[in-house]
């Protein structure tokens, strides 16, 4: 941090989180001690009941005559503004525009609904052909996507340190991804069950990727968000499920904080419970279930993380344990005491999750 | 008056946080009615979040409050756009 006379907005850019856990005991009394983990407990809560509610709501229906097993998209632009969904730009159906972003929105949608079906039998998010939106050009220099429960959120980035957030494919997946997530196991959205739900994006992100380029398990880069940082950021992309905290290292940005195993397990209240800090640790156990057994990733270890999220089994405060120990089971059901099950046995333990 | 506003989560879970100090500044009076109307709309402890959504603590003097992307009212929307100079 520095100051420069009061005259203009002092900018700290982007402070690693450790550091900023260090500042915030000495800034900010109110977040220290019990108080602290008053407000995780709350937020947990809170999350919880919001995400319920969600699930509660009447399922959005197809179109009236619309086809099974067909996507149904709408891509809207938010032009620079903030109101949700914006204005209508692209339907099913209708050719490609001039704008890239909207054209890449709607091919990202088609990819991740196409992984789904052809994969895993699933019609959209929902499993019973839920219109898949999303909105492109949301706010002006806006440094993020998100998943706001109904449809998909992109921003265009600053140029500064993020693109474009349509560019990664993967990016695309990831949110969709939640939408499966919250439609299926509903994992909290704080601590373990948080990271875990962030690993579901990122794993199914990864796969819809290597589906869309036929890439094998050892053919993949398994980058979360590669192209997505600008040309000056020194750093290949935001997460390495392959190497958890190698993807970027920079001034501005700081050095990517995943851990690929148990033994750096990050405890912080920041970013609910660090959902996007200890997912390195579930994402790295798919990557090594799935480089050991080759081929196309989502073919055998996609299905069985697939059947554990969709099984009914995973409980919405489920721990790393709990969910390593649903995709041990998970394995031997479909594959029996074969080399999956050996394969995701091994994962597990080499980022010292029990499964036992 | 000193604003400081902090953000976390988000797709990339990296942190950003910046302060402005008003004293001194020709449009002091405007950055305090945007500050005390961004703050009376806060939240005492974190809200609900959405999976990727950015969270905000802003802290004007000793009060820190709570918002969360996307339900931010405009006033907290401009403020935090102003002091991150990013969008919010």
């Amino acid at each position: 941090m520095k100051t420069n006379g009061g005259h203009e907005p002092v900018f700290c850019t982007v402070v690693p989180p450790h550091v900023l856990d260090k500042l915030a005991q000495h800034e900010d009394p109110a977040l220290a001690g019990p108080a602290r983990r008053t407000l995780e407990r709350d937020a947990l809560e809170r999350t919880h009941r919001r995400l319920t509610t969600v699930i509660g709501a009447p399922a959005v229906a197809a179109p009236a005559g619309a086809e099974a097993g067909k996507p149904h998209r709408t891509v809207y632009d938010a032009g620079h503004g903030t109101a949700l969904p914006g204005r209508k730009v692209r339907g099913e159906g209708d050719k490609p525009g001039k704008d890239a972003t909207v054209n890449r929105a709607y091919a990202g949608l088609g990819a991740t609904f196409e992984l789904f079906l052809k994969a895993y039998e699933r019609d959209s998010i929902d499993g019973n052909g839920l219109p898949l939106d999303a909105t492109v050009h949301y706010d002006r220099e806006y440094n993020n996507a998100f998943w706001n429960g109904e449809q998909m959120v992109f921003g265009d980035g600053d140029g500064e340190i993020f693109l474009d957030f349509t560019i990664p494919v993967d990016v695309i997946g990831h949110e969709l991804a939640h939408g499966v997530t919250q439609y299926t196991a509903n994992l909290t959205y704080f601590g373990q069950p948080g990271a875990l739900n962030e690993s579901m994006s990122d794993v199914f992100g990864a796969l819809i990727k290597q589906y869309t380029l036929g890439q094998t398990a050892a053919e993949a880069d398994w980058l979360i968000g590669a192209g997505l940082l600008a040309p000056r950021v020194t750093g290949v992309a935001l997460r390495s499920m392959k190497a958890p905290g190698t993807a970027y290292d920079d001034d501005v940005l700081g050095k990517d904080p995943q851990p690929a195993t148990m033994d750096d397990y990050v405890r912080t209240g920041r970013d609910n419970g660090g959902v996007h800090i200890n997912s390195g640790i579930p994402n790295h156990a798919f990557y090594l279930a799935a480089t050991e057994l080759g081929g196309h990733a989502w073919e055998r270890a996609g299905q069985i993380w697939y059947d554990v999220l969709t099984g009914g089994e995973l409980k919405e405060k489920a721990s790393f344990g709990d969910f390593a120990k649903l995709t041990v089971a998970a394995a031997r059901a479909r594959y029996n005491e074969g080399e999956e099950l050996r394969a995701v046995l091994k994962a597990w333990e080499q980022v010292g999750v029990r499964t036992v | 008056m000193r604003i400081q506003v902090r953000r976390t989560g988000g797709f990339a879970g990296i942190e950003r946080f910046a302060e402005v100090e008003t004293s001194g500044r020709a449009d002091a009076q405007e950055w305090h009615a945007l500050a005390e109307q961004a703050v009376a709309d806060g939240r005492g402890t974190p809200p609900i979040g959405v999976p990727d959504g950015f969270s905000y603590q802003i802290t004007v003097n000793d009060r820190t409050v709570y918002c969360s992307d996307p339900r931010l009212t405009e006033e907290q929307r401009k403020l935090i756009s102003r002091v991150l100079k990013e969008g919010a």
